[in-house]
């Protein structure tokens, strides 16, 4: 308190003095010399107090509650990327020569999957540098192969480039096998520019105004914006300037700016008593709806807000496609202002989060952070709407009568084969039209159509919630959607469905922090069972829409849930083929006897080389568990499951 | 997904540029040196705003300054230099309001009154302080003693240090809360 007064006393002083002298009462007599002191020190202090200013002035930073919290892309990191093409040698080995050595076990996976050569083969044409067009990749992985020579003004724009020629080379080597990866045959072409080394670092933004919970208004922040730092000195650097030239325009230009310098101190922040109202245009939409907000801010104290800036708490799984949620404006007293947005509902059960509340006071130097609850809460569950086209399944089959054709003779619809007759054989199915016309008896046999027992299982690792781009639906909310439909569908013909996990669970150690047991409905029909279906699928957490924290043992589970399952049932398997336990999965499952169909939503993107790389990556795996006999239906990014399923019934089998 | 933009708001960025653009026209009448010099601060704060730079924007306003001060120190006319400070001040103050804005609203979101109100105010502080100013010019060249108003600029200043401390002390005092 004693600097302030100082200050004060010396200013009050000052003034009285200069009132003394100005009235006449007393006169000083001013010099050339005392005026230069003076002078001096006010541009002294003007720079002392302007050096002050550098790095603090810093503001509140907001979050993003508008995005959702972020899944990773297929091919996050090269070196893991290229990894899984890498024999592991065990011995240590440099790191750029991993990186050559990964993409050159890359070339080989490709050369022997998609080009149909044999090991030796691929190797060969990996060493001439056969295998690609590019040269330069060519000789990127082979040390045998002459790097190309190139034109002087290319070489000259290389050396200007930043890029290393490392870096260059393992574009080109991912490009190129991307080329061979794709399918040279494939509609999916390669982009014509070779894809980022890296992707920019995008700064991760908070998705939540606040995890803490809060009832009312609670404030939690008061800062000085420091908003006016440096004015008061600038000020005092032009009026000692301006003394010292006795020029009056400049000891002006200073007390303006002393007058700013005032202004900034003058007020105290007011607090707010803001009132919120929250409307939604629907609380229970089905994923993918649009759903409108309507948020009304009230100031319901009896002071004016001179500057309010709020941010809506949009829950964390919920994107806003249009307007914004957040609005900046002064308020007078019991005046309100209505924000309007939309959302596109995910699936899951969304609260929003309390609204953020920054308020600062009319010269904006101190800045007063609240938090505002108003509790809404938006629940958007899968619906199980049947599929038109029938769900590719295995034709294997349990022995009640159902839809699912067989591949056995038997009694049914769709012709099968004629056999010679034997004895028992029912008379509706004797081929009278041959015994009228030779004489002979013949039976009819026809596809049997028996009732398949169906597990839906879904992959809901941690690795499987990947996204084409961050805020993109991921693979698990696709798959879940997809497994509500295809259950719907099978239980409509007949057929019995039964739904399991393997994802975050407790069953795989105790000591995790999750208290749950693994998602287990046994195979069944009716309605009660497909109650039972549906409130599963938007409930247990092994279907949380939020990426799980930790990994699964994922082991463990299989070995419980094959325990459960009977000889007959065959599992149709939703995972996004991006690592290798995904399909390790699926083998171990076909290797005891289940026949199994892998529905795998498409994650992969290819806007960097390892995310070209992954997804090749994801194909060799496609192509891996296709040439085992499982067949993979591909569900790229833009199509529904109504389109795929189409698809597969048509018979194009990709 | 509508990414948010965090660029200075449009509407205070271009009162902003207007602000600057009178400062450096009004120096400009008085001396070549300060409507270079104030051409140089311009370019810096339109960067500045165009990027959403802070620390453009602070040193384009000041060069600015510095051309006020240089054609204040050459030029005759007293008027015209408060003109062009209060051009600056307001170029400087909008267009870091312009940035905080930006920064933590985004140019999608609803902000034209809120900058109104800074807009007005801003102004309405510039012409009060210049007007007393201006006031005590007049006063003082009616063949009052320099010493005299200058007595009075540093009463000014001190009395400003000791409200700037009390300021200073409450900020505290709140943190420690």
């Amino acid at each position: 308190m004693s600097v302030r007064t100082g200050w004060l006393a010396l200013g009050v002083v000052t003034f009285l003095g200069a009132l003394i002298v100005l009235t006449g009462v007393y006169s000083v007599g001013i010099g050339q010399g005392s005026l230069i002191v003076v002078g001096c020190g006010l541009l002294l202090g003007g720079v002392s107090a302007l050096s002050r200013r550098r790095g603090v002035r810093e503001q509140t930073g907001t979050p993003d509650p508008e995005r959702t919290y972020h899944v990773p892309t297929p091919g996050t990191s090269l070196r893991e990327t290229i990894g899984q093409f890498r024999q592991a040698t065990g011995d240590y080995t440099v790191m750029s020569r991993r990186f050559v050595d990964g993409l050159r076990g890359g070339v080989v996976a490709v050369l022997t999957r998609f080009e149909g050569h044999s090991v030796e083969e691929a190797t060969t044409q990996l060493e001439t540098g056969e295998w690609t067009a590019d040269k330069e990749a060519a000789a990127f992985l082979s040390e045998s192969v002459d790097r190309p020579s190139r034109p002087l003004r290319k070489r000259l724009a290389a050396a200007l480039d930043r890029e290393t020629m490392f870096r260059v080379g393992i574009r080109r080597a991912g490009a190129s096998i991307a080329v061979v990866g794709y399918g040279r045959e494939s509609a999916r072409s390669v982009p014509d520019s070779l894809p980022k080394y890296e992707e920019a670092d995008e700064d991760e933004r908070n998705s939540r105004t606040t995890t803490k919970q809060i009832t009312g208004t609670e404030q939690s922040r008061r800062r000085s914006t420091e908003y006016w730092t440096g004015v008061g000195a600038v000020a005092l650097f032009a009026v000692g300037l301006g003394v010292l030239a006795e020029s009056s325009a400049v000891v002006l230009a200073g007390v303006v700016g002393v007058g700013y310098a005032g202004f900034a101190r003058a007020f105290e922040p007011p607090v707010p008593e803001i009132d919120l109202e929250r409307t939604l245009g629907t609380e229970e939409p089905e994923p993918g709806d649009e759903v409108d907000v309507e948020l009304t801010v009230t100031n319901e104290s009896g002071r004016l807000l001179p500057d309010v800036r709020l941010i809506d708490g949009v829950p964390a799984g919920l994107n806003v496609t249009d307007g914004a949620a957040r609005v900046g404006t002064a308020l007078r007293p019991g005046e309100s202002v209505t924000l309007e947005y939309t959302v596109t509902a995910r699936r899951g059960t969304h609260d929003f989060d309390p609204a953020l509340v920054l308020t600062r006071d009319l010269s904006r130097s101190t800045e007063q952070e609240f938090y505002i609850e108003c509790e809404t809460t938006v629940a958007s569950n899968p619906v199980l709407r049947p599929i038109a086209s029938a769900v590719p399944l295995r034709a294997t089959a349990a022995s009640f009568s159902g839809r699912l054709q067989t591949a056995d003779g038997g009694s049914g619809t769709t012709f099968h084969s004629v056999r010679e007759y034997r004895r028992n054989d029912p008379l509706n199915r004797i081929d009278w039209n041959r015994h009228a016309r030779t004489g002979e008896l013949a039976t009819l046999e026809f596809h049997e159509e028996r009732a398949a027992r169906v597990v839906v299982l879904l992959d809901t690792r941690k690795a499987s919630y990947l996204a084409p781009t961050p805020d993109e639906r991921h693979a698990v909310d696709r798959s879940v959607a997809a497994a509500g439909r295809t259950a719907a569908t099978l239980l409509e013909n007949g057929d019995t469905v039964g739904l399991a996990a393997i994802g975050p669970s407790r069953s795989t150690k105790p000591a995790t922090s999750s208290t749950h047991d693994p998602c287990w409905l046994a195979p069944g029909a009716g309605r009660h069972h497909r109650v039972q279906f549906e409130q599963l699928l938007a409930s247990h957490p092994q279907f949380s829409p939020v990426p799980p924290e930790r990994e699964t043992h994922w082991y463990g589970q299989l070995r419980t849930l094959r325990r459960r399952f009977t000889s007959e049932t065959q599992v149709l398997l939703f995972s996004p083929l991006c690592d290798p336990e995904s399909l390790e999965i699926a083998q171990r499952l076909e290797a005891h006897g289940h026949p199994v169909t892998v529905v795998s939503p498409d994650p992969t993107a290819e806007r960097t080389t390892a995310q070209q790389l992954a997804r090749v990556g994801r194909r060799i795996r496609r192509f891996d568990l296709q040439r085992a006999g499982i067949p993979v239906v591909d569900w790229g990014p833009e199509e529904t499951i109504d389109e795929v399923f189409a698809r597969m019934h048509a018979g194009d089998q990709r | 997904m509508n990414e948010l933009t965090r660029q200075p708001t449009t509407l205070s960025g271009s009162v902003a540029v207007a602000g600057a653009v009178v400062a450096v026209l009004a120096a400009g009448i008085g001396s070549g040196y300060g409507l270079g010099i104030g051409f140089l601060g311009l370019a810096t704060l339109a960067f500045g705003l165009i990027r959403g730079h802070r620390g453009a924007i602070d040193i384009g306003s000041l060069t600015i300054f510095v051309g006020v001060v240089v054609s204040g120190l050459q030029g005759e006319s007293v008027e015209l230099t408060v003109l062009a400070t209060i051009g600056v001040v307001l170029a400087w103050d909008l267009g870091q309001d312009a940035t905080d804005l930006g920064e933590q609203l985004g140019r999608e979101a609803e902000t034209r009154r809120l900058e109104a109100v800074h807009i007005i105010s801003s102004i309405l502080i510039g012409l009060v302080a210049a007007t007393v100013g201006y006031g005590v010019y007049i006063f003082a060249s009616d063949g009052q003693p320099v010493a005299g108003v200058v007595l009075l600029v540093l009463a000014a200043a001190f009395l400003v240090v000791a409200l700037g401390s009390s300021h200073r002390r409450n900020n505290w005092k709140g943190r420690n809360r």
